[in-house]
């Protein structure tokens, strides 16, 4: 239930379909650099030949100072990863929720193209929505707590 | 296992105490390794949110310490984490993925490399370490942490 500042979506190729970022966007170009980066990263190459143990699906977590990024992998090789800051919960069952909506409203959408950036509405709508709701529940609980101490110290 | 490099990607150091799959000979996977945290660490500094000044391009070398960089990454199979002190000497640690926090263990490690490797007046920077002691003490905390 934290801020959530980007989310990106990339197909199997690497290539980046889909950017949402709540403080505004990036530079495109850079964007595009940035998904295919971890495409890359993320893929059988590396992270998997330096794994000690067989069996290695690509990286799922990774943590720096000030952000965690979370990555989901689907079974058609696309994959679903969100900016978030550090400690954030609940962030694997939000990548699955939006891998949901990008099924219900991208894929069954029949003037969507394969593979081809997404400039569907109703996925927009409902990914901010869902993004967005995590924050004004987080806030909506802080008031609450804060009303609460407040009755009870009186 | 354990890695450590120095700021050439020079491997310092490479050790392993179970290690079941290898999928290249040691050159290959110590370059690839470097090649790797190179690459993340120059992501994470572009990608972070928090900054206000816009860093460069992606593939500007980024002094130790500036920009924000990660300090580990999971996959379902294994936990990497990673320092990196400020004169360029890199620390890896590769783990079970339900490791926690390893920042601590790393900077004690690190100090150890101070400690046995650096005050050591037969050991000339940037070539690998081979003092016994280091070995010796390094096994025995992460056979402590483990």
């Amino acid at each position: 239930m934290a801020a959530i500042y980007t989310l990106y979506i990339i197909r199997k190729s690497g290539g980046l379909i889909y950017y949402y970022g709540s403080a505004g966007r990036m530079d495109t170009n850079d964007s595009l650099r940035v998904a295919s980066l971890w495409h890359s990263m993320h893929a059988n190459a590396i992270s998997q030949q330096l794994s000690p143990v067989s069996g290695c699906l690509g990286i799922e977590l990774l943590q720096a100072d000030t952000f965690d990024l979370h990555c989901f992998q689907s079974l058609t090789g696309a994959k679903f990863f969100v900016v978030c800051e550090s400690g954030a919960q609940h962030m694997e069952n939000l990548l699955k929720f939006v891998y949901e909506l990008y099924t219900d409203y991208v894929l069954k959408n029949p003037f969507y193209h394969m593979e081809m950036p997404i400039h569907c509405e109703l996925f927009d709508i409902n990914l901010t929505q869902a993004v967005e709701k995590d924050r004004v529940a987080f806030w909506a609980d802080e008031i609450h707590i804060q009303l609460l101490s407040h009755f009870y110290s009186d | 296992m354990m890695y450590v490099f120095n700021r050439n990607g020079v491997c310092l150091l490479y050790r392993e105490w179970n290690r079941p799959l290898r999928t290249l000979d040691a050159q290959q996977d110590h370059k690839l390794m470097f090649g790797l945290l190179f690459s993340l660490k120059s992501l994470t500094a572009k990608m972070d949110p928090t900054s206000a000044v816009e860093k460069g391009n992606l593939g500007m070398p980024q002094l130790p310490g500036q920009g924000c960089s990660f300090h580990s990454f999971r996959t379902n199979t294994y936990k990497l984490s990673f320092m990196e002190s400020p004169s360029g000497i890199k620390i890896i640690l590769v783990t079970h993925p339900r490791t926690g926090d390893l920042r601590e263990s790393l900077k004690y490690i690190y100090n150890l490399y101070v400690e046995y490797v650096v005050k050591n007046p037969l050991y000339t920077p940037g070539s690998p370490i081979r003092c016994e002691l280091f070995n010796t003490t390094l096994d025995q905390y992460v056979r402590g942490i483990a």
